[in-house]
Formats: structure tokens, sequence, C-alpha cells
């Protein structure tokens, strides 16, 4: 099995984009509006355990929480390997980024600066989650490449439109794989002049055809038990 | 010294090394322009172009309509363009405004479409490789990253790593790797300055800058997207004696600047930052 968890993936601008792959047989919005808050690490940890963290993750030491193997649905497969994925092996590299997001805020950094930190990230994350395909019987590579992205930019089209098309073409590399593919976000994003800012409607895609229906976050759990064929 | 005079003095010295830029950038530039958004920046610099050139500008002063601007731009550009004898050349993106491109369509791509694009098909055919512009290193922290030349390339951007060193007041032109130099005459500026000197040079100010009713502009942009501050300053001297105690962002009536904040708040809600 391999999840492409990709962070502010947004239906309507996938649609616009026409991409094509990341839509696979079955997309859709997921419901996240039982959370107060679009907070990535919450969203992502209820991914893995299939029940709401919210009131588990404090605001302040968000991004240092983890969830351990037992408590996600990672335990229930042989072998794993999940690449950057918040609340479990999220990567100490990006503090670097926020730390450039800060800066652009107080004026010390361009938005230049803080892109190229985020692509940098996602370049070291796309070569490793690639090299993984096949070798573990389930994948998870997280890519926050449209959250980060659109934070600041999500007003400029020509600068979205290259963000999904290089999603668009991670997800058609990892499409060759005969494996059951998901492809899911946390939340989607709109625009707030030319910055972006979370929506309570995430995505989901398929390889195969489900009928799921506006489905929350946390059903996840239990769908990737059963289509994983695990115990 | 007196104050007066120690003013004087200053602005003596910031005109001279902005006189020595322009100077210098039509020296080395064989197509060079000046952008002119009627503001007091941008006709302070036209003014420091004229001053160069003993009272005739050598090229052209470019002006981007995005047709949404204030009734008072159109009219004060008009008015000084004729007064002051130099070639006026107009920038609209007609087929965006045909499309029907206005803030309400979006406020970013608006600017996009009817600024940076009616810009970018001008100098593709113009074919103009350096611009005289009005920034200041005051106005914004990424602008003081500015420098007095910045090469940009065939898509406007700037390389804010590679920029070219002005050491000793030297200002080289890169052989090679730009579409068109950016030249940056009033970068030392502040905006009291700016004011100074047009007081010192008694030079004409759109009078949208001046209050009324207990506002005025500080920073002019289209209409919908900028808003008055709350002011009495209706004289360039009551300005200046403002600016010398306001601690209001220039820009604080732009739009962009109000959304910056907003997600700044929600991104330090979220635990971005």
């Amino acid at each position: 099995m391999i999840i492409l968890a990709l962070d502010a993936l947004d239906l309507n601008l996938v649609k616009k984009f026409e991409c094509q792959t990341l839509m696979q047989k079955e997309c859709g919005q997921t419901d996240i509006s039982n959370f107060n808050l679009e907070r990535t690490v919450v969203l992502w940890a209820s991914f893995l355990a299939g029940k709401n963290m919210e009131t588990k993750i404090p605001l302040k030491t968000q991004w240092e929480f983890k969830l351990s193997t037992e408590e996600t649905f990672l335990h229930f497969f042989k072998t794993y390997k999940a690449i950057d994925v918040p609340a479990f092996s999220f990567k100490q590299d990006h503090a670097e980024e926020r730390k450039f997001l800060k800066n652009y805020f107080d004026d010390k950094s361009a938005i230049e600066e803080y892109d190229a930190a985020v692509w940098k990230i996602h370049d070291e994350n796309k070569k490793e989650f690639l090299a993984s395909i096949g070798k573990s019987d389930l994948v998870i590579g997280y890519f926050n490449l449209a959250d980060a992205i659109g934070h600041l930019s999500f007003g400029i089209i020509q600068k979205m439109k290259d963000v999904y098309s290089e999603l668009e073409g991670l997800a058609k590399e990892t499409r060759n794989s005969d494996d059951f593919i998901l492809v899911i976000s946390d939340h989607g994003m709109k625009a707030i002049g030319r910055y972006g800012d979370h929506t309570k409607s995430g995505f989901y895609s398929t390889n195969k055809k489900l009928g799921l229906n506006l489905p929350k976050i946390t059903d996840f759990y239990n769908l990737v038990r059963s289509l994983g064929n695990v115990a | 010294m007196s104050e007066n005079g120690g003013i004087r003095q200053n602005l003596q010295q910031l005109e001279r090394r902005s006189i020595a830029i322009i100077r210098e950038a039509k020296a080395q530039f064989k197509n060079i322009a000046c952008l002119w958004s009627t503001g007091k920046d941008s006709t302070a610099t036209v003014w420091l172009c004229k001053k160069a050139f003993f009272g005739k500008i050598p090229f052209p002063v470019i002006h981007i309509d995005t047709s949404f601007k204030f009734p008072q731009i159109y009219e004060f550009r008009d008015k000084i363009a004729k007064e002051w004898g130099f070639k006026l050349v107009i920038a609209k993106n007609e087929d965006a405004l045909e499309q029907g491109m206005s803030p309400k369509t979006g406020r970013l791509d608006c600017c996009t479409q009817l600024k940076t694009e009616a810009l970018k098909n001008l100098l593709r055919k113009e074919e103009y490789d350096a611009l005289i512009l009005a920034i200041r290193r005051d106005e914004h922290g990424i602008r003081a990253k500015e420098r007095y030349y910045s090469p940009r390339d065939e898509r406007f951007r700037w390389n804010y790593a590679d920029q070219p060193a002005e050491m000793w007041d030297l200002y080289v032109k890169p052989s090679e790797d730009f579409s068109h130099m950016r030249v940056h005459p009033i970068l030392h500026w502040t905006e009291l300055n700016v004011w100074q000197y047009v007081q010192q040079e008694k030079l004409p100010i759109n009078p949208l800058y001046f209050a009324k009713q207990g506002q005025r502009y500080r920073s002019l942009g289209c209409m919908p997207c900028t808003v008055p501050i709350p002011s009495e300053a209706d004289t360039i001297e009551k300005i200046v004696q403002e600016l010398a105690t306001s601690k209001t962002p220039e820009r604080a009536g732009r739009s962009q600047d109000k959304e910056k904040a907003y997600m700044m708040q929600k991104l330090r809600s979220l635990g971005y930052m």
C-alpha cells in the first residue's frame, strides 16, 4: 500500500489544474468539521490513530508530538516506511522553513528564501519516497509543498500551478506501482489576497472505486487496515 | 548649524548621489525609462531625472494605468507631463481589462495582470534594458535588501542572493544573465526625506496626500485597494511634522498589508510560528 499524504491539497485546485493522476479512480472531499482548528499535526495524528487527537496535542509543542507505532494503523503492517509524517516521523529540517516564515513576517526574509527552503525538503522527501516504493508493505510519504508554498502564495495562480504540477508528477511516478494508492490531504486552502488559509475540507483519492461519501479523516484508519489485507 | 541648514545639507547629499546614479544608468544602458505612479516618491524621482539632465529628460516616463486609479491621479499625470515636457508612455493591459479583470475578480490577479503584465508587455515591445524606480529601503524590510542596480530575469524575478556588489559607490552592470535592470536612485532616502525634498524644491504633489475631513492618503494605489489614514495634515509642513512623530507604517492603508497581518495571526494560531 502507498499513501501520498499531501498537506493542504485542495480539490478545487486539483480540478482547476486538471491533475488527472491525483484524482485517480475516485476522489472527493473529506470532512474535518469536527475539529475546532485545522491544525496540521492534529489532523495527521488523527488520520494515523483513527480518532480525534485535538485535545491531546498542545499547540506550543505540537511539532515535537509523536505517536508510538502501536497507536497508529502502521502497526498492522509487517514492514512500513513513514517519511516525514507529522506526529510520527516529522523531520527537524522543517525548523529552517518555519524560521524563514517567521522572518518573512518580521520583514527579515524574502518569500524566495522561504520557498527555497520548502522546495529543498520536498525534493529530499521525494527522492526518499520514490526509492522506498516496493520495499515495504506500506509506504507513506508526507509532502507539505502545497501547504507551505500556499500559505504565502496561494493567490498567485502560476506559482500554485507549478506546485500542483509537481505533485501531479509525483503521483504519476507513484502510479506505476500495483499497490493500493491513497492520496490524502489534511485540509484544503482558500485565498486571502496573495496568502492562503486553511479550509475545513480535505481531499482524498483512491485507485480503486470505494464509493466513499464525504468520509471523515479518522475513517481511513479502518479503511487502511482492511484494504491493506492485514490483521 | 541650524536645523534647517542640516536638513538642506542632508538633502543636498541625497540628491547628489541620486543624480549620479541616474546619470550613470543613462550612460550604461541603451534603452532606459523611468516608472512614474504620480505618487510623491516617483514624482521626486522624475524631478531628479529632470535635474540630472538640466531640465530635459532624455528617456520616456512610463505610467502603468490599471484604469482603477483615482481621477486625481490621471489629472495630475496629464498636467505634470505637459508642464515638465517629458515623453509619457502609458502601459495598459487592454486584453485583461476587456476580459473583465478587476479587484473584484481577485486582488492579486488584478495586480498581476493590470500592473506586472502591462509592464512586461511594454518591456517586450519597447525592449527597455533598464527601468528607473522610486523604491526606498525604509518602505519595507525586504526592500532593505535591494541594491541601486537590481537585475531582473525575463519573468521579473529578483535573485536577492546574487546581486552585483556596490562597493565605493560603483554601480556595475552585470555582463549577462539579466533581462532588464532595475535602477533605484532614491533607495537611500526615507519617507521624511522625500517630503522634506518636496517642500524644499516646491514640487507639485497629488492633492490626495492632503487631509480633507480628517483623512488623507499616505500611499497612493488603486481606488478599491487603498484606504486613507486619519490625519489633519493639509499642508506639506504639517505632513512633515506628522511623519516626525508617526509610528504607523507608510503602507498601512494598503489591502495587501492588512492581509499579511491577518495571515501572520492565523499562522500563529495554527502553531506555525
